[in-house]
């Protein structure tokens, strides 16, 4: 107990507390911005982290970090700009409950389960962070083929429309992740001698132009002569949500919990932990056709289920030093400068800085209630403009963020391909969820994939060997067969009757 | 612009045939079976399975939709060009931008769309000139974003 109240000593004090505050307006205005992820946060934060003393320097980028995977969600809901991956899973239900008026009730819902999520990550954090990096640590390359392949099925079985079209945008995404240098035998692969695309593309600028540019390009030719928006629906950022809790209890929990625990898995984040978590949801949904069409379901476990997994991210960070995402990946390099070596004897030398870290983490999450009610009220004006204005003020949005990735103009051409791209797909009813995911985890399928088969000498029994290895495969193929059985049993039913 | 399922089929299938034809070129790792051009192969074998099983249920269906249908603003020239100056105007800040500086040419772009987008002149112009400097003040001077300068508007950053 006396640890417990050094801990609490050190964080509530003025000037910690103000760091706090300070830090949590800074990464509201951050993930706010489309094109600027809380990534980038934490990244501008390091510098100004140098000056202060451990416990303020962890605080202001947990704190942060918190807001801006939350206010990341501002932008996906009222414009179609997804902050981060990670929101983009449940951006088209989003958007189009801001569409019919219902801005509040659905920016409300990511805010309320954002927080539930990450408050439910602490606790596990606090209590289970050593259990759950040892299952963590067991995961080779086998478990996370499967783990990735998941979150892809899951990417083309939860998009509208049909899987035809869901499975072509998914290889979209896949061939333009495999653009660049970075593969298995370092050759470059579709750079056309261009030296940019040696990199790769970059998800960010893609992201933008699939989905925004895209948006304002539809805007543009439908006449933008309407609001950008319908008015209404000034209530429900937290009244609608204690309705959504009690009809939703189950979907909060699954979500936090699936979160949590994919986020303990290194290099599995936030972003699979959403897109996984928003297919349970459909799928376990008494009304799974109403997704995509502006359903609050998805947005509560999917919500719940991101910040579950920036929680989650620190159990490796703390416990063994591995970081969860690339956000702890920042933060491990922190905790070496500040004398925090990460590992099991963290625990033991310094336990009160680890308390007080895990105190910052809930006053991260509760915090984030009134800021993010600020910021969905100062966000709700820009509802109000038409889109003949608002569209080309977006548009220059998008360029700066596309340049501000890696500062070069060459983020700016992605950016409008994709945004072409996107137009055309979404024209075809094309989903464009898929295509991000496949961009996104294309590198990481790759290289677990060509690891896997060298490793298996080309044996695909040995993806089954591994017990968890075997279920999470077993269960992908599930996804991907039980449809089928369905559609054949659904067919052969008529037949029976006909017979009859 | 809208595909039928046939001709999309189509269409997937060339490309799975061309990045399969691509990756053949690809080196593997030294002394493994795999390398560059494992990927790009899974993703063609995907590709080509998918046009395969697209165009055969089109076909079982008899391809009933035309297989090109043209949604009406393609048919109206005013949002094509929009469209059109969309694009253009994107191409000319990238490539004006790093001679003309953040400001003129960011200027420019929103201007130019609000017009062609029929907003009333007055209100692109302040619209346009208040939006840039918040943009340039935000990401310029707050977030330390190297955005281009202005010879003769250095006094903003």
């Amino acid at each position: 107990m006396p640890i417990l109240a050094e801990a609490f000593a050190l964080v509530f004090q003025p000037y910690v507390l103000m760091v706090i505050l300070a830090s949590a307006a800074f990464g509201m205005f951050v993930g706010a911005i489309p094109g600027l992820t809380a990534t980038m946060a934490t990244a501008l934060l390091v510098p100004v982290t140098f000056f202060m003393d451990p416990v303020p320097a962890i605080a202001a980028i947990v704190t942060a970090t918190a807001m801006a995977i939350f206010a990341g969600d501002i932008p996906g809901s009222l414009l179609r700009m997804p902050g981060t991956p990670a929101s983009a899973a449940y951006v088209e239900d989003s958007y189009r409950m801001t569409r019919s008026g219902r801005s509040e009730e659905a920016l409300g819902a990511c805010l309320v389960f954002s927080a539930i999520g990450g408050i439910f990550g602490t606790v596990v954090l606090v209590t289970a962070a050593p259990v759950l990096a040892e299952v963590a640590l067991k995961f080779s390359s086998f478990e996370y083929f499967w783990l990735v392949v998941l979150g892809l099925s899951c990417a083309i079985f939860v998009s509208p429309g049909s899987v035809p079209r869901g499975m072509i945008s998914l290889i979209i995404g896949l061939f333009a992740a495999t653009i660049g240098i970075d593969n298995p035998a370092g050759q470059p692969r579709y750079t056309f001698g261009n030296v940019e695309l040696l990199a790769g593309i970059q998800f960010i600028p893609a992201m933008i132009g699939l989905f925004a540019v895209s948006e304002v390009l539809r805007s543009v030719v439908s006449g933008a002569d309407t609001p950008a928006v319908e008015a209404g629906g000034k209530k429900g950022i937290f009244t609608r949500q204690w309705a959504n809790l009690k009809r939703y209890p189950l979907q909060t929990l699954r979500g936090s919990v699936a979160g949590t625990a994919i986020g303990a898995l290194p290099g599995a984040g936030a972003d699979i932990a959403a897109w996984i978590s928003y297919a349970v949801s459909k799928k376990f949904s008494k009304e799974p056709k109403k997704f995509g069409t502006g359903h609050v379901e998805g947005l509560v476990e999917a919500g719940a289920s991101n910040n579950g997994a920036v929680s989650g991210a620190w159990i490796p960070a703390l416990v063994f030093g591995i970081p969860g995402d690339s956000i702890t990946a920042i933060v491990i390099g922190v905790l070496y400068i500040k004398g925090l070596n990460p590992g099991p004897t963290i625990f033991i030398n310094q336990p009160q800085l680890i308390y007080a870290v895990f105190i910052v983490f809930f006053l991260a999450n509760i915090i984030m209630l009134p800021m993010g009610w600020i910021a969905i009220k100062a966000a709700r004006t820009i509802l109000s403009i038409p889109a003949r204005v608002l569209m080309p003020i977006i548009l220059m949005f998008c360029i700066v963020g596309s340049f501000a990735i890696n500062n070069t103009p060459f983020g700016i051409t992605l950016m409008l391909i994709f945004g072409v791209i996107g137009f055309l797909m979404e024209e075809n009813d094309i989903p464009i969820a898929p295509a991000i995911l496949g961009l996104v985890l294309g590198p990481m399928l790759e290289q677990n994939f060509v690891t896997s088969m060298i490793k298996a000498d080309g044996s695909f029994l040995a993806f089954f060997e591994r017990p968890i290895a075997a279920g999470l495969g077993l269960f992908t193929i599930a996804i991907w067969s039980i449809p089928l059985v369905i559609a054949v049993l659904r067919r052969r039913r008529p037949d029976a009757a006909r017979a009859a | 612009m809208k595909f039928n399922d046939l001709l999309l089929g189509l269409l997937v299938l060339v490309a799975g045939v061309a990045i399969y034809v691509s990756a053949l070129g690809f080196t593997d790792i030294p002394g493994q079976a795999y390398g560059a051009g494992t990927m790009p192969r899974a993703i063609a074998l995907f590709a080509v399975c998918l046009g395969l099983s697209m165009i055969g249920r089109a076909v079982v269906a008899g391809a009933r939709m035309p297989r090109l249908e043209l949604a009406p603003w393609v048919r109206a020239p005013r949002p094509v060009v929009s469209a059109l100056v969309a694009i253009a105007l994107v191409v000319f800040y990238i490539a004006a931008a790093p001679a003309i500086g953040f400001v003129p040419a960011s200027l420019v772009v929103m201007a130019v769309l609000m017009l062609t987008l029929r907003t009333r002149p007055v209100t692109a112009i302040a619209v346009s000139i208040a939006a840039c400097v918040v943009i340039q003040q935000a990401f310029g001077r707050l977030l330390l974003v190297p955005l281009p300068r202005s010879e003769f508007l250095g006094f903003l950053w």
